[in-house]
């Protein structure tokens, strides 16, 4: 009788533990597939992409948190590193076109070429729609995805949340080292950090 | 010159302005203007009280930040060369305010506010003069955000009070919550939310409601309506997790603004420990469910799904495929070995159908699709096409043609010779029909089963399906059930033809489905589509005349059959949800989403949940029976229950969602959301006694609550 109850218990543990883990875009579950167009117009999905490492990054031109990264050189320099070990780098823009900062697809695309920046592709996700599947807060914020779909990296590009551009030179690149780490086929030691920067403007 | 300058300020600084602003310890931008202060009201010395500040005017609609900046931004830092014996604390942080943006919330200050900094004094300064230095940066934001920076200096006299501030520091140091001594604050994980309860808060708060602040990022879900509520003495609140936390801690220090202007801070010790989620392995599945099953743990699970199975030939569910069943039975009428091999086909049919169904669905989800247990019903088209196979078998069962007038000879002979194979392709369809349902017992253990390990989880399924075919198994194994059935004969004839009727029941059930997805238009051409098809089948039935005409008129009707198909197929796709909602909710029941579901709650309502589709079978007979029943609607009126109901009849990502959090994986779902208690699932079944039990319990605890 006893031993009954004890399985039953077990049971609804296993069960009830399980259903914790629950919740969009949260690391060590499966990344939300998607659909939208990049800033050439084409038609861009996740899922197109499974086999390979993906890199999502959100940003947005007009906040000085992305530009500390990308007049340093520091978010291209990562971009072309991950790309280089076979990654694929997808730069997210989710503000909506009423924002003051909102760029055209053409407008975006020089953006990218005056930085030296060389994403596979960025997408344009004006309505915010996958900006709010992953839970996008902050420009710049980090998903690393692994070829089997599972997000294994969310959170900040590194360890130091300031606007300072001497800043880069000291701190930890998280992207770098999960992309490193998941490669290799090893844990990632920082699997998620707390974002910083400005907010999405959805 | 210098020397002259120099003098002058210090002429000023003696004689008109003790430690007022001197040069430089104003920062102007055209967002904020920052100023550093000090208050010594006994000199500077040691073990007296000293303060530094930085005061910030914010323009309208800029704003900075608190400690914990929120989903965006940043906190202030400060960063301090004092003379030496003197060390700067940390900011004491007055209590923020909530600073909404689009989706997200941030917490920080606009106005005016003052961030004071303590000093503690080990020696007695060596000099007459106290120089202060201070690096302060900060974020300023309305909707953009402008990173600033200042540098300022200040002057103090070391042998005389410092108080030209003393009211700014005075209603600075008050705008601080308080910590009370007293006071105990417990957090533990409660499904996806942190509970709190905190006791030795003073009793003239009692009943009031506090706007909460987690002093820790990365924790909690900070939008997320905090529901709360009082026990007693002791406040309570439950506050979703972020499902992107990044920290782990063992205490999490919260800040309660109480409406009435009563400011504490509580620092609540987590009474549950953290599930793990740092070393998630890359490429490998998640860690925490895919953690494998105790065998004990395990082989429950399979027990109950073999029993979940046999129950599922007792729900509503399957009345579509009924008849289908009874075919099922009748053929177990021949030889002992013929019934052997029939019931093995028929159970081996279901069970390789729910395993196909489970293995898609897990494929599907590690893809990242929203999908749940039911969703081959989901799709119009599959719909349409289950519509036009169960014609096909109706038509066939009354005799309308011969399935060995469709195939080539070598075919239907061969079918002639295997009836196993009837048997086999029956347990499939039964499967694919009448396995959306969630079986009772199974709700819980179908949503876990797709998080575990891929062969656990479709051995759960498995044994599910061979609980679904166990009472045929049965009833070919025990002779007694052989004996009670009739012997073959003529009988059998009017019998099969009997049957085709049921099935034309499944496809009025199905073409009503397909009506909830697809809209009328596309109801109507489903019944074209059948009509046609009815058509093409009798043609092949009559057999009157061989002949190069035959073919003819055959090409032109299988021409005619498929280009109908090939025109209705367009009008099969889903309509938008909004049409659907309206149609499907009545004065009673709003539609179902989670932001109303949260503003409800927030308002104090009980709300009651009906997670629902068109193709449960099992939904519709609840939501006709047991939701319909007037005591069951009294009660809900009694208790300003607010009914909201989520129509899962169409592919929805956001109630695929909701059902994963809630640890299920299909439909039925009946949930009661009652103040700050973690959601309760009612049974897939509930009776009438049930539901009112659970709306009444729920109301015993919110009185307890509000007394």
């Amino acid at each position: 009788m006893k031993r009954s109850a004890s399985l039953l218990a077990t049971a609804a543990a296993t069960i009830f533990g399980a259903a914790l883990a629950y919740g969009a875009a949260s690391v060590g579950q499966s990344a939300p597939d998607f659909k939208v167009r990049d800033s050439n117009g084409k038609e861009q999905s996740l899922s197109a992409y499974k086999g390979k490492f993906v890199v999502l990054e959100w940003t947005n031109p007009g906040c000085p948190f992305v530009q500390k990264h990308y007049d340093t050189g520091n978010m291209p320099a990562t971009q072309k590193a991950a790309e280089s070990k076979g990654a694929v780098w997808l730069t997210v823009s989710s503000t909506a076109k009423d924002a003051g900062d909102y760029k055209s697809n053409s407008e975006f695309n020089a953006w990218l070429k005056e930085k030296g920046a060389a994403p596979t592709a960025a997408l344009m996700d004006d309505d915010g729609k996958v900006g709010h599947a992953y839970g996008a807060r902050t420009t710049p914020h980090m998903f690393v995805i692994s070829p089997e779909g599972k997000l294994v990296y969310a959170g900040a590009i590194d360890s130091k949340p300031t606007a300072r551009k001497d800043d880069v030179k000291t701190a930890t690149n998280y992207v770098t080292a999960a992309l490193g780490e998941a490669m290799a086929g090893k844990p990632v030691t920082k699997a998620s950090s707390e974002p910083y920067g400005c907010s999405v403007k959805y | 010159m210098q020397v002259m300058n120099g003098l002058i300020r210090w002429i000023a600084a003696l004689l008109v302005l003790p430690a007022c602003a001197l040069a430089g310890s104003v920062a102007q931008t055209e967002q904020v203007r920052a100023e550093l202060l000090a208050l010594a009201p006994q000199g500077i010395a040691p073990g007296k009280q000293v303060w530094l500040g930085l005061r910030l005017e914010h323009q309208p609609h800029w704003h900075t930040y608190w400690k914990n900046a929120g989903d965006s931004g940043l906190p202030t830092t400060f960063n301090w060369t004092l003379p030496s014996g003197a060390t700067a604390g940390d900011i004491d942080w007055p209590t923020p305010r909530q600073l909404p943006i689009g989706p997200l919330l941030n917490f920080g200050y606009d106005g005016v506010a003052l961030l004071p900094v303590p000093v503690t004094i080990s020696s007695p300064p060596g000099t007459r003069i106290f120089h202060v230095r201070l690096e302060a940066d900060w974020l300023v934001c309305k909707v953009e955000c402008i990173p600033q920076s200042g540098v300022f200096e200040l002057d103090l006299p070391v042998g005389q009070p410092t108080i030209s501030h003393a009211t700014e520091f005075e209603r600075g140091l008050a705008a601080r919550p308080v910590s009370l001594d007293n006071s105990t604050a417990e957090a533990r994980i409660e499904g996806d939310a942190l509970a709190f309860a905190v006791t030795g808060l003073p009793a003239a708060l009692r009943g009031r409601k506090a706007t909460v602040f987690p002093e820790t990022a990365g924790v909690v879900d900070n939008p997320a309506p905090v529901t709360q509520s009082w026990n007693g003495a002791e406040w309570r609140a439950r506050w979703p997790i972020s499902s992107q936390r990044s920290e782990s801690p063992a205490a999490l220090p919260l800040v309660l603004a109480f409406d009435g202007g009563t400011n504490l801070r509580v620092v609540a010790t987590l009474a549950t420990p953290w599930p793990g989620t740092d070393a998630t392995r890359a490429g490998a599945a998640p860690t925490l469910p895919e953690t494998p099953l105790s065998l004990p743990g395990f082989a429950t699970a399979l027990l109950f799904a073999l029993l979940g199975g046999v129950i599922l030939n007792l729900m509503p569910c399957v009345f579509p495929v009924l008849s289908l069943k009874v075919l099922a039975l009748a053929q177990h009428s021949g030889s002992a070995r013929e019934r052997w091999s029939s019931a093995l086909a028929y159970t081996a049919g279901v069970v390789i159908a729910f395993l196909a169904l489970a293995g898609l669905l897990i494929a599907a989800r590690a893809g990242g699709e929203q999908l749940g247990w039911g969703f081959q019903l989901q799709s119009p088209a599959t719909v349409a096409a289950l519509a036009a196979l169960f014609t096909l078998i109706g038509l066939n069962l009354a005799g309308v043609f011969e399935v060995g007038s469709l195939l080539p000879s070598s075919i239907a002979s061969l079918r002639a010779r295997d009836p196993t194979l009837d048997s086999f392709l029956t347990g499939i369809l039964a499967a694919a029909v009448a396995s959306p349902c969630t079986a009772p017992f199974m709700g819980a253990a179908l949503g876990a089963a797709l998080t575990w390990p891929t062969g656990q989880g479709l051995a759960v399924f498995a044994a599910l399906g061979l609980g679904v075919a166990a009472p045929y198994l049965l009833a070919s194994a025990v002779p007694v059930v052989a004996r009670w059935l009739p012997r073959p004969g003529r009988w059998m004839e009017t019998f099969r033809a009997v049957l085709a009727f049921p099935m034309f029941a499944t496809v009025i059930w199905l073409t009503w489905v397909l009506g909830q997805q697809a809209g009328i238009d596309g109801a109507a051409a489903l019944l074209v589509a059948l009509l046609v098809l009815a058509f093409a089948a009798w043609w092949w039935g009559r057999r009157a005349e061989n002949g190069p005409r035959r073919v003819l008129s055959t090409v032109a009707i299988a021409a005619l059959t498929v280009g109908t198909f090939a025109w209705a197929a367009p009008l099969w796709r889903p309509v938008a949800a909004d049409s659907r909602a309206a149609a499907n909710v009545g004065a009673l029941w709003q539609p179902w989403s989670p932001e109303r579901v949260q503003q409800l709650r927030a308002e104090g309502r009980k709300v009651f949940v009906d997670f629902t589709a068109a193709w449960c079978v099992t939904c519709q007979y609840n939501k006709r029976t047991t939701l319909a029943h007037p005591e069951v609607l009294a009660t809900f009126e009694a208790n300003k229950v607010a009914l909201l109901r989520a129509d899962w009849t169409s592919r929805d990502a956001v109630i695929a969602a909701e059902l994963r959090r809630l640890g299920r994986s299909g439909v039925p779902v009946y949930v009661i959301y009652a103040g700050a208690e973690a959601p309760r699932l009612l049974s897939e079944l509930p009776t009438v006694e049930e539901v009112r039990s659970a709306v009444a319990i729920n109301q015993e605890t919110a009185n307890k609550e509000s007394t």
